[in-house]
């Protein structure tokens, strides 16, 4: 087996699993709707929207320590 | 998985970089010795070519003129055989370019002639009507920097084992030797002397009384390095 | 001062936003000289026989690609940045002295990065790569700049409030990284100083010679995996960024789909890198590289168009805004000459295309439709969203941001139509066979029939320009002309007639 054999099967292989978990991504972004912190993705928009100094976080940096 | 690379910012960006270092990875790195051999018959540049190879580059002749023949039939009438991998093997950098605003110049060599380039670099429009090349007259003055290109020579011989000094095969089966200086002096004496041969082919009188004197203009190097392009 | 309420920065936004406009003018200043060269010679010798050396075409090119990617774009890129960063993350760099140091810091060196760049090719010092043309010393240089950017980033983002990180700071992190990989790759080189001579002789020459770690078809790989992915770095990335922030903000509607935004994130991530091979396709690179560069140009307009389309339907039911308002008008134009572009782009990659249009100025005209029409608007309409912000002025006027908007989209259209006509023109002619098989034009013929179209490229790119100089004169009486405001505004920027 030469190189450009080793090559291409390394192509192959990875590709493939590049897509395998580009579509898992896709599936659990429309299955689960929200986030490790429960949060709807859709909410995130608003980091955009309100983003004032003295605006409220959509996740809190301080919240997190203070469950832990 | 998704939901822990969310969480960690760091472990996110390492994420960004394997999947944007994945095409490169396979595409690129598993060419490069099979890509750099030389095909039989090409040789290293002399210490006159390359220096005329650096005034080709100073000027971004590459910005308009491509050194790539295509393996077409309408590029191979026009410029000569198409590229093969091999023919590169020496060229660093390589001057393909991007765009055509002139004609290709990779076998310039085999239809141009000395007197042809200078004629042209000094008045394109006078050579062929209705050219929107500019005019080069400076290189008839400033003088090509014979240093560089024995230092860039020096380079390539002791980091990547161009074969400077050492028999390089032809396609006729002889060899041929490509001779690069051992001390600054030769090296620029090698090159004048080369240098010498083409101004005896051009008709500016003030350059040929400068290489008379010693000296090597730009144009000179120049024309070197168009010519061995073959 | 005890209780003044903590506030945004925009120092250095601000220090960026001036580099944008001057770096923006001098770019575009010079492309439109080497337009008129092209059409008109004579133009060459613009302030004489004795400075042609450096009035000449082949001198002023890479000066003007360098000057519009590494001045006006990057510059836009950190001024925005230095803006939206702060707000998304809401930490204001205020807060560290540190991070306002490095933010200032940046800056400078950039600015004295530009300046040795501008001198080494005005003096033809270049290594003749394009976009990478700079020798090691200001190679040296500019991955400072970046290590600094980067620091920028991390340290905003190790002090943040907001934990979760917005779409468009994914963006920036992207932008960084893949820059940093790209440009450290291609600029492997070695300083020709280093040599030794059998006579014992060093540092011969010029100190700051070096020469490519690559030859031939390996270096014109490198090159063009660079070439490529430094417009998907720098021209894609971080002005989607842009538009993932400045859009929503100013429409005050939230993106169309979040979820989306992800996924055309890691997409375009995924797919961007393989495409360099089109640019090489016919070249002596192995058969399977250009076709996987050709196959997957064509998958690159599904992240492209998830990203655009997002955009567009974000205004949905919002779309009198786009005739109420200049500003949000030239980001949706903006977003349409993305996807237009992204379209554009995989045609001409697919093979039996490229064979007419390699080496043309239809790649030219490509190249222009994408920068003008999506990278220039985006980066302008960013700098009017946030003059009005960080001068707390209402913009000088909003008439001449709508006089601007239709004189800039008339020089694209102008432009890219031209171009596409000279391409193609050229591109056939080079291939035109007679009855008995000999080439039917000789090169000078293709070239003396552009004459019309280069005149019209010329004036289209001179009215992208004249819009241009609107743009940094309306910026610039924002700045001294208007009252100052209260306070901030929320989404729409205000505008004065």
């Amino acid at each position: 087996m030469d190189i450009a054999e080793l090559q291409a099967y390394g192509y192959f292989a990875l590709t493939g699993f590049m897509v395998l978990v580009l579509y898992g991504y896709i599936y659990h972004l429309y299955s689960k709707k929200k986030d490790a912190d429960g949060h709807d993705y859709e909410d995130y928009s608003n980091m955009a929207l309100n983003d004032d100094i003295d605006d409220a976080p959509v996740t809190s940096m301080s919240d997190d320590k203070e469950k832990k | 998985m998704f939901h822990w690379l969310e969480k960690h910012p760091f472990f996110f960006a390492v994420g960004v970089f394997l999947v944007i270092s994945f095409a490169g990875l396979i595409e690129i790195l598993p060419n490069f010795a099979q890509a750099s051999r030389p095909v039989i018959g090409t040789t290293p540049y002399s210490t006159l070519e390359l220096a005329g190879r650096h005034v080709y580059i100073k000027n971004s002749c590459n910005a308009c003129h491509s050194q790539l023949v295509r393996p077409f039939k309408s590029e191979t009438d026009r410029y000569g055989h198409y590229s093969l991998s091999g023919e590169y093997a020496y060229d660093r950098p390589f001057l393909w370019g991007s765009k055509r605003t002139g004609p290709d110049l990779w076998r310039v060599g085999n239809y141009r002639t000395t007197d042809w380039h200078e004629n042209h670099m000094k008045d394109p429009a006078g050579v062929v009507p209705g050219s929107i090349m500019p005019a080069y007259r400076w290189m008839f003055t400033n003088n090509a920097d014979i240093d560089t290109a024995f230092a860039e020579q020096l380079t390539v011989a002791q980091f990547f084992s161009v074969p400077y000094n050492k028999p390089v095969p032809m396609k006729d089966g002889s060899t041929t030797v490509v001779k690069m200086g051992s001390s600054v002096a030769e090296a620029n004496a090698l090159a004048l002397a080369e240098a010498k041969l083409i101004a005896a082919d051009m008709k500016d009188q003030d350059v040929k009384d400068a290489v008379a004197n010693g000296q090597i203009p730009e144009i000179v190097a120049l024309i070197a390095y168009l010519n061995s392009l073959k | 001062m005890e209780n003044r309420p903590l506030e945004y920065d925009y120092t250095v936004a601000k220090m960026f936003m001036l580099t944008t406009i001057i770096l923006g003018i001098v770019g575009m200043l010079i492309g439109v000289i080497l337009a008129f060269q092209l059409a008109f010679p004579e133009v060459n010798l613009i302030l004489g026989e004795g400075l042609a050396e450096y009035t000449n075409f082949s001198r002023l090119r890479p000066l003007h690609t360098d000057a519009v990617i590494f001045g006006f774009t990057f510059s836009g890129i950190f001024s925005t940045w230095y803006y939206v960063g702060q707000r998304v993350l809401k930490v204001s760099m205020a807060e560290s002295g540190f991070l306002m140091f490095i933010g200032k810091l940046h800056f400078w060196l950039y600015l004295v990065g530009v300046a040795a760049v501008v001198v080494s090719l005005f003096m033809g010092i270049t290594t003749s790569k394009e976009y990478a043309e700079f020798e090691w010393p200001i190679d040296i240089a500019i991955v400072v700049v970046w290590v600094l950017f980067g620091l920028s980033i991390f340290g905003l983002i190790g002090i943040r409030r907001e934990k979760s990180l917005y779409i468009s700071i994914w963006y920036y992190i992207a932008t960084f990284l893949g820059i940093a990989m790209l440009y450290l790759f291609n600029n492997m080189e070695i300083p020709t100083m280093l040599a030794q001579s059998a006579a014992g002789e060093s540092g011969i020459g010029a100190w700051y010679h070096s020469v490519s770690m690559y030859a031939g078809t390996n270096d014109a790989l490198v090159q063009w995996w660079y070439g490529h992915n430094a417009v998907a770095f720098g021209f894609t990335v971080p002005i989607v960024a842009m538009i993932y922030y400045f859009l929503p903000k100013e429409s005050g509607q939230a993106i169309y789909s979040y979820k989306l935004s992800l996924l055309s994130f890691w997409g375009l991530m995924f797919v961007y890198l393989w495409a360099g091979g089109h640019h090489l396709l016919y070249s002596t690179v192995p058969d399977w590289m250009q076709t996987m560069g050709s196959i997957f140009s064509v998958i690159l307009i599904l992240p492209s168009w998830g990203s655009a389309i997002n955009m567009l339907l974000t205004m949905k039911g919002e779309w009198q805004q786009v005739a109420a308002s200049p500003l949000i008008k030239f980001m949706v134009l903006g977003s349409t000459f993305y996807m237009f572009s992204t379209l554009e782009g995989p045609i001409q990659a697919i093979k039996s295309v490229n064979a007419i249009a390699h080496f043309t100025d239809w790649i030219v005209g490509h190249v222009h439709d994408g920068v003008l029409g999506w990278v220039g608007f985006m980066i302008m309409a960013a700098l009017f969203h946030m003059a009005p912000r960080v001068f707390k002025r209402e913009i000088y006027s909003k008439s001449l941001m709508a006089t601007q908007f239709w004189i800039q989209t008339l020089g694209v259209v102008l432009y890219f139509t031209s171009m596409w006509i000279a391409g193609i023109t050229q591109g056939m002619m080079w291939r035109a066979h007679d009855e008995f098989g000999n080439l039917a034009y000789s090169f000078i013929d293709t070239v003396t029939v552009l004459h019309p179209y280069y005149t019209i490229r010329g004036v289209g790119g001179l009215l992208y320009l004249v819009g241009f100089l609107m743009f940094a004169y309306n910026i610039y009486k924002t700045m001294s002309a208007r009252p100052v405001e209260e306070s901030e505004l929320q989404n729409a920027s205000p505008m004065g007639a």
